[in-house]
Formats: structure tokens, C-alpha cells, sequence
């Protein structure tokens, strides 16, 4: 395999992770704080938000299904653990294969609607789930599936003295994901996707099988938001499918890449970047301010980023003169 | 067999009141192609107003539910003027996401304002009055809701098909560069149609407070309702909303009761998703 | 120009981190107590209510309070004048809010114990972050057996459990037979299908068949349904002579008003705590909610007579909420009594020994129905029990165990025609 020239956007993203890598070694900053736990949930939901941009951006394709492979692989860790009393690893793998396999039987039919259509059939699909799995009592049904009190370690990937272990699986999970999805971006699969994504039946015509293409991006993106689900259930002690299965969670993954920027390898961190923070400190600090604040305030932010800037975050630093890689008419390619 | 025959029509008048809410976003989605996700919040902020009106000035929602259509005919406007005309067509699923902020913040305001305590009118006109043709019950609420969809229906009905006004709104719909060129203020014509959307399911919401409990979530169920509606229905027909509607109301009484009520809404999005497999611009898309 | 974006990617990361407010130098002679509740979400007043309980009880051991007859009122705070602080949280009703914000509130905040967490689903996660962290979590009223089925050291509930509650149910029905002739033979159960409304459901189902009545409705809804038609519809199809309910709520008048309009009721309706319980929806339904029947734990009815030393307290209280104490707020209250008596007791902090004392002691608790309190294995409260009620125009009359009751229950339930 050919090494390829490493491109600027790719050193930054080696300094990011030696950055983030290094900051547990600070002391006070990570230990058990909420601070890290707010660290966490960025890297976490950066990486959902990653591994739904996959998919992301097909003309009229826009899917809210993905918390049904969230749930899945947090119910494949999570039965591992709590029902067949191993470790999460291998439930977490079941988990993530059972996810693409579902998002491919799922995707097959479902790519024939379009625009709207399209979208209400995610709406369908995740709130089926959702209701089946809480009447199906091997899973957990409504009950769900509530931990015991285990040692920590890796081998359990549980941590309860510090969050330093959580920290650095998340911290895995996000270099994998947004590996995963660099090398997609500079490799074949990542070309055909973006001439689909751009004119289907344009691509169709040079060659390309549209259908192919659009099924492997969605296992892909299928397994690894399913190993987000896992990683999820393991930081919470507890699944259930409210939790996981839901439309809620659904707009999580697609909110954050909009707004970050949908289509741009950012565009998911810096979503997760100013939502999480943004979430985790209203709720933690203007509760005296009466009942959901945080989301009168979350809802006034989407509101306003649809109105000027669509493209998110990604967009309002492209209008700031930044480079940011994304494709603007006249512009050579960065 | 009365069972039976009971399911049905509790099934029948279940979709009639689908419809009715649903008839608003049907409307908005066939001339402009956005789906409001605000939908359910709308029923929602009627429905308060509905009940904030019966609560303090004693007035039944048999009559309030005017107030109840204009102020959300207002809110409609606003939302079209401030938020939907600013993001049409600039992104893809733009107005959908901008509409999704809406609704998280109109539920939250009311959370916020109201608690999420549930309250249902006392002593309204309708409630616990029923008719009785032998075995079977049918309910007066339900029976006027049923009744109001049906008008209602025929009024947009009558007025997209038979007015001036209603072929404006069709010429834009189909085509609005052409519309404009033919001189008519499109823009006007968008804000018109939300409004007009808007109103709809705020008569709905009005009436619903005869027998239904308002809290900050009671929008949600029906909101996710009426998206399959539309979409079952197919783009840009109000007939197809009904049909739709009503197909959905017996999916859901007959579901709920042959197989088991937890199954009411597994069935519903079930049938949506095998009908759309089959017909991709749903029963009378184009 | 690679360089700014990277350093403002940088520094939206390190303004996220500096976001984050250390927790304040604790004032001097301070026991802070976390209360962790649903403040948002679907269960938020029940949530709110509980915290005004918790604010109440603290008030009331911060301060001297000689006019009340409660434990703790004639001093200032315990252990020779500590106060009392209380760091509240918002669970939203989700078990992974919950977590954190346990996790927050005792890595963060420092509480020394938290009182918690309403919904069952929340209070799990939530008790696993403290029993690992080794603090105490005192459980006011999550109903869920399972909760004390876990060998945790550090946690008390103090409610009874849907456990408790259905053997009493099945134990009234049995009276009911024998007493006054009633008949019934078959149940039929309705609830919500979640956490709450499927345990309840279970045990319900398993203590009536335990005594040998046959179970002929298993109904489970989605909450927040548009209309429970199928649901009525199926329960008068199969007729049970009594129906378990377990309905929050909204669905909870949508539930009886639906089965008006099908003009059935079961002989005999016994419920869960909630929908039943809450004063405000009693008053909502009027007439229409006569005759349905559930435990209670505590009504100003019932503590006019049996928990006297209550209706001072609740002043406090209801100026707070602009309602009586109900079932479960006032258990709440009892957490934070409890915990401050037994550290009291104990005369030290030391988690180890309070819990010691707490496991060992039979508590005075005038705001319990029975005034004790005693814990057992898992951390239940032993003496925790509830009285049936019937619902007479807005008035919770207790019906069964008979020491309590003051009338002799309306069975079967008047039909809807004849009201």
C-alpha cells in the first residue's frame, strides 16, 4: 500500500491527540472531576457525531436512525456483562457486526425513498425498535439491564476511583473513529462517496455502483456507532431503551454534525466541543433558573445557526477567512 | 361483533382527529415542501391556550378553539417571517432542524412557565357525554372532533381547489419561479400557507382540551403521528392525508386490541414503513 | 493560517475545560447533602415536590423549632450545631443524567450523602456511583424491589416497595372476599410500560398468583398514548374483578375517563403510587375518581388522626408547593430526618459507623406511618407500610388494614350510570 504524503490537516490532528493524549498528566485535571467528564462526553459525541457523517449529506438522505446501532452495541456490551456475566469486549464486537448487519438490511430498502420520505421512515424505524425492544424480556425489556458492582480495570472497562481509564477509551474510540473516517476520506471509498454524494446519477454514469458505495459507507458508520453505544453503556452502568433507542439520541448525532459542520472532518468535534459543554454546565448550574433552561437555550442556538450559517460552525469560520478544506466555488482544494 | 364494530369506529374517530391535526402540516409540506417539526409543539401551545382560556375565563373549548386557530395562525406567520423564510432552501435539512430548535424551545418555555404538571378542564360541554347505538359507545368529543376534521378537510379542500387564492397557492406549489413570473407574491403566499397550517392544528389543540390532559410532552405522540400521515398520504395531497389518517386510526384500534395495546404504535410505524417500501411517494404522493 | 485554525480548535477545547467552577471552599460547620431529582422532564413535579420535602426537613433541623414535635426540632442543626447544606441536582429522569450528576455531586460538590432519586431507573445508577464512592444514599421512595435486593452497604430506602404493596393489595382482596362477600376471582393489570409501571406489574402478577387468583388482563400501554381505547377496550373484554393500575398522571385520568366512557369498572381498582395519589389530579377528576382504591403512605386525612405531629411540618411545606404532603415527598423528608438522627446517634461522620447505626437502630419517625423506623437486610425499611384508600369526592379514606380503616370500602365500585 502506497504511504501517501501527510497533508497539514493530518498534522494537526497528530498534535490534537498528543495533546489530548497528555492531559491526564496534569495533575487536578482530569482525577475524577466533572471536568473529565465533560472531556469524555465531547470525545464521546464527537465520535457518534463522526461515524453519522459518514452517511451524512446524500442529497435528500438525511437519516435519524443511527441511535437503533447505538442501542445495539450498548446492548451487546451490556448483555455480555449483565446477562452472560463476561467482559463487554466481545458483546462489544457482537454488538458492532449485529449493528452493520442491521443497518444493511435496514438501508437496502429504505434508499429508494427520498428526501422527506426518507427521513420519517428513520423516525419509523428507530421508534419500532425502541418499543420492541421494551416489551422483549431476553433484552431486558423495560426493566433493562442495570450492572453489578465490578473491579475496575480495562478487563471490565469500568472505573469508579477515577475517570483516567474512561478518559483514555474514549480518547481510543475518538482516534479510531476519525481515523477510520480519514482514511475513508483519502482512500477509493472515500471518492466514490463524495461523487454519489454530489450527483448520484452523474456518478452512476462514470461507473460507480451508487448502491454499493452507500452500503458500505452505512456499515461502516453502522459499527461504529454501535462501539460508541458500547462505550456509552460501560460509562453509565446501565442500558435500557430509552436510554439508548431513542429519537432523542437520534437528534444528538445529527444535531452535533450540523452544527459543527456536516461533511468536514471537524465539523463533529467542534459540535461537540460548544453543545456538550453547554449542556452538562447549564443543567449543573442554572437549575435555579426552573426546568430547562439548557434546552430553551439549545433550541434558541439551532434556531439561529439554521438561520445564518447551515453550514455550522465550519461554515462561520470559513466566513472568517479561515481555510477549512470544504469546497467553495473558485476555490482551489486545500 | 359489536367489539368488533366498536374497534372500528373508536378506530375511525381516532384517525379523524389524526387528521385534523395532521391536516396543517399537510398543507405546509405540499406548497412548500417542510415539514414542520414544530407540528406537535403547535397542538401543544393551542391546547394550553385552550386551557388557560376554559381554566380562567370559563369559556368551553367548544368555543375556544377560534382563539385557539388564530393565535397559532399568528404563531405560524411569525415562525414562517423569522425562521423558515430565512432558511429555505439554503441547506437540506435546514427549515427541518431550524424547526426541531423550535420545538425544544417551545417545550421548554412551557415547561418552564407552566410546570410539567398535567391539567385537564373540569366540567367541559363534551366531556363524558356519549351516544349509544345499542352496544356501541361513541363518544362526544371524539364524535365533534370528528366531525370538525371532516369540515375542516373540505374547507382547505374547497379552498385549493376552487378559489383564487387556491390556485395561487397550487401555481406556487408546483412551481415557484413560474408563480412569481405570473405575479404572484409567492413569499406572501408561504406565509399565508403556514399560517394557514399553523391554524389548523391550533383548532385541533383547541378542541382536544374538551377530554384531553395538556402538559409540556402532549404534543409529541401526535406530532410524530401526523409526519407519518403526511408522508403516508403523500406529498402535496390533503385527501391523502385523510386517507392516510384514517388507515392509521384502525391500524392502531385494531393492533391494540387483536395483538395488544403495547403493540398500537409498532403497528402504525410498521404499515407506514411496508406502504412506503411499496409506493416511495406514499398513497397519492406526486 | 493552519496555525489559527488549529489553535482555535485547541481553544474551544481549553475553553470548554476552564468552563468548569471548582466547587466552593466549604463554609465552616457545614454538612453539605446532595438531593437529586427529577427538576425537568416528565416527572418534574414530583421531582420539585420531593426537593421542598428535603428543604423542609433541613429547615426544620437547621433551625429551633420548639412548636414542633419531630426529632431534631428543638436544636440547631446536628452534632453540636452543624448545618445542614443541600447541593440539589437535576436528574431530567434519565439514568445517565443521574449518574453523572451523582458522580458530580460527590467528586465535585462533596456531599456527604444524597438523598434520591425518585424514578427507580434513575435511582440505580445513581446508588452505584455512591455505594462504589462509599457514601451513604438515603432512598425516600423508589418503589422498585430490586433496589434493596443488592447487598449494598450504604443504601436505605425508606418506602415500601412494589413488593410490599402488591402482597398487601392481594392480602385486602382476600379480606374483601371474606369480609365483604365480594367475589373476586381474576385481576387484571394496567400500567405503563417502563421501568416503573413493568416492575410493579411483575410483582403484582406474581402475589396474585402466589394466592391463587388467576391473572386475565396483562395490559402494558405506551405513556404519553394519544388515547387508550385498545387498552379499556381490551381490560372490559376480559373483565377482571380487580385491576392493578400502574399510571402516571396523564394517562392516569385519560385512563379512567376512557373507561367512563365505556361505562365498565372493575369491582375493585387498586393502584401504584402516583396517579393516584396525586392530590391535584383527585381534584382534577372530581366525582369521576371516586372509589378507586391505592396505597398510601401518608394523606392529611390519614395524618389528622394517626400522624399528628405531621401538620405543623407541613405548613412548612406547603408553602413551599401550595399542596399537602403526599406518599412520596414525605418520604423524602423522613430520608433527611433519618440521616441526621443517625449521625446524631453516632455522634461522628464516619460513614462506616453512621451506616452501623442506621442498620442497628429502630428510629422515632413521627412523619412514617407507624412513627418507627427500622432497617433490614439490603437496606429496606422494615416498618415501612401503607394504608389502602378509597377516593370519596377528594378525601383519601383509609379502608384496610382494619385498625386504620374508617369505613368500610365501596365494593364493588358504583357504576358510572348510577353516580
Amino acid at each position: 500500500m502506497k504511504t501517501r504524503k501527510l497533508e497539514t490537516k493530518d498534522w494537526i490532528w497528530i498534535g490534537l491527540i498528543g495533546f489530548l493524549a497528555a492531559l491526564p498528566l496534569v495533575p487536578g485535571l482530569i482525577g475524577n472531576s466533572f471536568r473529565a467528564h465533560v472531556l469524555i462526553l465531547v470525545l464521546l459525541y464527537a465520535s457518534m457525531a463522526q461515524s453519522w457523517n459518514i452517511v451524512s449529506g446524500y442529497a435528500g438522505q438525511v437519516s435519524f436512525g443511527h441511535s437503533v446501532f447505538f442501542g445495539i452495541g450498548a446492548y451487546g456490551a451490556g448483555m455480555a456483562v449483565v446477562t452472560y456475566g463476561l467482559t463487554p469486549w466481545p458483546g462489544l464486537i457482537a454488538g458492532a457486526v449485529l449493528a452493520a448487519l442491521v443497518s444493511l438490511l435496514i438501508s437496502y430498502p429504505c434508499f429508494k425513498l427520498k428526501g422527506h420520505y426518507f427521513a420519517i421512515a428513520t423516525f419509523a424505524i428507530v421508534e419500532i425498535f425502541n418499543r420492541l425492544f421494551m416489551v422483549w424480556d431476553w433484552v431486558g425489556g423495560a426493566l433493562g439491564l442495570d450492572y453489578p458492582i465490578l473491579p475496575d480495570g480495562w478487563k471490565n472497562f469500568v472505573w469508579s476511583e477515577t475517570k483516567v481509564g474512561f478518559y483514555y477509551g474514549a480518547l481510543g474510540l475518538f482516534i479510531l473513529i476519525f481515523g477510520v473516517v480519514r482514511w475513508i476520506e483519502t482512500h477509493r471509498l472515500g471518492y466514490y462517496l463524495r461523487a454519489v454524494r454530489e450527483g448520484q446519477e452523474t456518478a452512476e454514469s462514470l461507473g460507480v455502483n451508487s448502491a454499493a458505495v452507500k452500503l458500505s459507507a452505512m456499515a461502516f458508520s453502522a459499527f461504529l456507532a454501535a462501539l460508541c453505544g458500547g462505550f456509552f453503556v460501560q460509562y453509565n452502568y446501565r442500558v435500557d431503551p430509552p436510554m439508548v433507542m431513542s429519537l432523542d439520541m437520534s437528534m444528538k448525532f445529527v444535531l452535533i454534525t450540523i452544527l459543527g459542520g456536516v461533511g468536514n472532518f471537524w465539523g463533529p468535534l467542534l459540535g461537540a466541543a460548544i453543545l456538550v459543554p453547554l449542556q452538562e454546565y447549564s443543567r449543573a448550574y442554572l437549575t435555579s433558573l426552573g426546568s430547562g433552561v439548557d434546552l430553551i437555550i439549545f433550541g434558541i442556538i439551532i434556531m439561529l445557526m439554521m438561520i445564518r450559517q447551515p453550514k455550522g460552525i465550519m461554515g462561520i469560520l470559513q466566513d472568517l477567512g479561515f481555510k477549512t478544506g470544504q469546497r467553495k466555488p473558485g476555490r482551489e482544494e486545500n | 361483533m359489536s367489539t368488533l364494530a366498536q374497534v372500528l369506529l373508536d378506530g375511525l374517530l381516532a384517525g379523524m382527529l389524526y387528521a385534523l391535526v395532521a391536516a396543517g402540516l399537510s398543507l405546509i409540506w405540499g406548497v412548500m415542501d417542510v415539514i414542520n417539526f414544530a407540528h406537535g409543539e403547535f397542538l401543544m401551545v393551542a391546547m394550553y391556550l385552550s386551557y388557560w382560556i376554559g381554566f380562567l375565563a370559563h369559556v368551553d373549548p367548544l368555543f375556544s378553539w377560534v382563539a385557539s386557530g388564530v393565535f397559532v395562525f399568528l404563531l405560524g406567520v411569525l415562525t414562517y417571517r423569522f425562521l423558515v423564510s430565512r432558511c429555505i432552501g439554503k441547506a437540506a435539512m435546514a427549515p427541518l432542524l431550524a424547526t426541531f430548535g423550535l420545538s425544544m424551545f417551545l417545550k421548554n418555555l412551557c415547561l418552564n412557565r407552566f410546570s410539567p404538571n398535567f391539567r385537564i378542564l373540569q366540567s367541559t360541554l363534551l366531556e363524558g357525554k356519549k351516544i349509544l347505538l345499542g352496544n356501541i359507545v361513541i363518544g362526544m368529543p371524539q364524535l365533534v372532533t370528528g366531525i370538525f376534521s371532516l369540515l375542516l378537510l373540505f374547507a382547505l379542500y374547497f379552498l385549493m381547489k376552487k378559489t383564487r387564492l387556491g390556485w395561487a397557492i397550487q401555481a406556487t406549489a408546483m412551481d415557484r419561479e413560474a408563480a412569481e413570473l405570473m405575479g404572484i407574491n409567492t413569499d406572501r403566499i408561504y406565509l399565508l400557507v403556514f399560517g394557514l397550517g399553523g391554524a389548523c392544528v391550533g383548532i385541533a389543540g383547541g378542541l382536544l382540551t374538551s377530554y384531553l390532559a395538556v402538559h409540556p410532552e402532549v404534543g409529541s405522540l401526535f406530532g410524530l403521528i401526523a409526519f407519518l400521515i403526511v408522508a403516508l398520504g403523500g406529498f402535496g395531497s390533503i385527501p391523502g392525508a385523510l386517507a392516510a389518517a384514517v388507515i392509521i386510526g384502525l391500524v392502531e384500534a385494531l393492533a391494540g386490541f387483536y395483538i395488544a395495546p403495547v403493540f398500537k404504535y409498532v403497528a402504525v410505524f410498521a404499515i407506514y414503513l411496508a406502504v412506503i417500501l411499496v409506493r416511495p411517494k406514499g398513497l397519492f404522493g406526486w | 493560517m493552519q496555525k489559527r485554525k488549529f489553535l482555535s480548535i485547541v481553544s474551544l477545547l481549553v475553553f470548554a475545560l476552564l468552563l468548569s467552577a471548582g466547587s466552593a471552599l466549604a463554609a465552616e460547620n457545614v454538612l453539605k447533602i446532595g438531593v437529586l431529582f427529577p427538576l425537568t422532564g416528565p416527572c418534574a413535579t414530583a421531582g420539585q415536590r420531593c426537593v421542598a420535602a428535603v428543604e423542609t426537613a433541613a429547615e426544620v433541623i437547621n433551625n429551633k423549632h420548639p412548636e414542633l414535635d419531630v426529632p431534631l426540632a428543638k436544636q440547631e442543626g446536628i452534632l453540636k450545631g452543624m448545618k445542614i447544606q443541600l447541593v440539589v441536582a437535576d436528574t431530567q429522569g434519565k439514568p445517565d443524567v443521574a449518574k453523572s450528576e451523582a458522580e458530580r455531586l460527590v467528586n465535585q460538590e462533596g456531599v456527604y450523602a444524597i438523598i434520591g432519586s425518585y424514578n427507580s431507573s434513575a435511582s440505580k445508577p445513581a446508588s452505584a456511583v455512591t455505594e462504589r464512592a462509599k457514601k451513604l444514599f438515603m432512598c425516600g421512595c423508589s418503589s422498585s424491589a430490586a433496589l434493596t435486593e443488592r447487598d449494598f452497604k450504604y443504601f436505605f430506602r425508606l418506602a415500601p416497595t412494589d413488593k410490599t404493596e402488591s402482597k398487601e393489595f392481594v392480602e385486602y382482596i382476600q379480606w374483601l372476599n371474606k369480609n365483604q362477600k365480594a367475589g373476586i376471582k381474576t385481576i387484571g393489570l394496567i400500567y405503563e410500560n417502563t421501568e416503573f409501571g413493568k416492575h410493579a406489574a411483575d410483582e403484582g402478577k406474581a402475589a396474585a398468583k402466589a394466592a391463587g387468583f388467576e391473572v386475565v388482563a396483562d395490559v402494558a400501554f405506551n405513556p404519553g398514548a394519544t388515547n387508550l381505547n385498545s387498552e379499556v377496550q381490551t381490560l372490559k373484554a376480559k373483565n377482571p374483578d380487580a385491576v392493578f393500575g400502574a399510571c402516571l398522571g396523564g394517562d392516569y385520568t385519560l385512563w379512567v375517563r376512557t373507561m367512563k366512557q365505556m361505562n365498565w369498572l372493575p369491582k375493585v381498582a387498586l393502584n401504584y403510587c402516583t396517579g393516584y395519589q396525586d392530590p391535584k389530579i383527585a381534584q382534577q377528576l372530581a366525582t369521576d375518581g371516586n372509589f378507586f382504591m391505592g396505597g398510601t403512605g401518608y394523606s392529611p386525612e390519614i395524618g389528622a388522626k394517626y400522624m399528628k405531629k405531621v401538620a405543623a411540618v407541613e405548613k412548612i411545606y406547603s408553602k413551599k408547593v401550595g399542596v399537602p404532603f403526599d406518599s412520596d415527598s414525605i418520604q423524602e423528608a423522613v430520608a433527611l430526618f433519618i440521616l441526621a438522627q443517625a449521625i446524631e446517634k453516632a455522634k461522628t461522620l464516619d460513614v462506616d459507623k453512621v451506616a452501623e447505626v442506621i442498620r442497628t437502630t429502630t428510629f422515632d419517625s413521627p412523619l412514617s406511618l407507624g412513627g418507627k423506623v427500622a432497617f433490614g437486610p439490603g437496606g429496606q425499611n422494615m416498618k415501612a407500610t401503607s394504608i389502602i384508600t378509597q377516593l370519596h369526592d377528594g378525601k383519601y379514606v383509609p379502608v384496610y388494614p382494619p385498625s386504620y380503616a374508617e369505613t368500610k370500602a365501596t365494593v364493588p365500585m358504583t357504576p358510572w350510570d348510577k353516580r
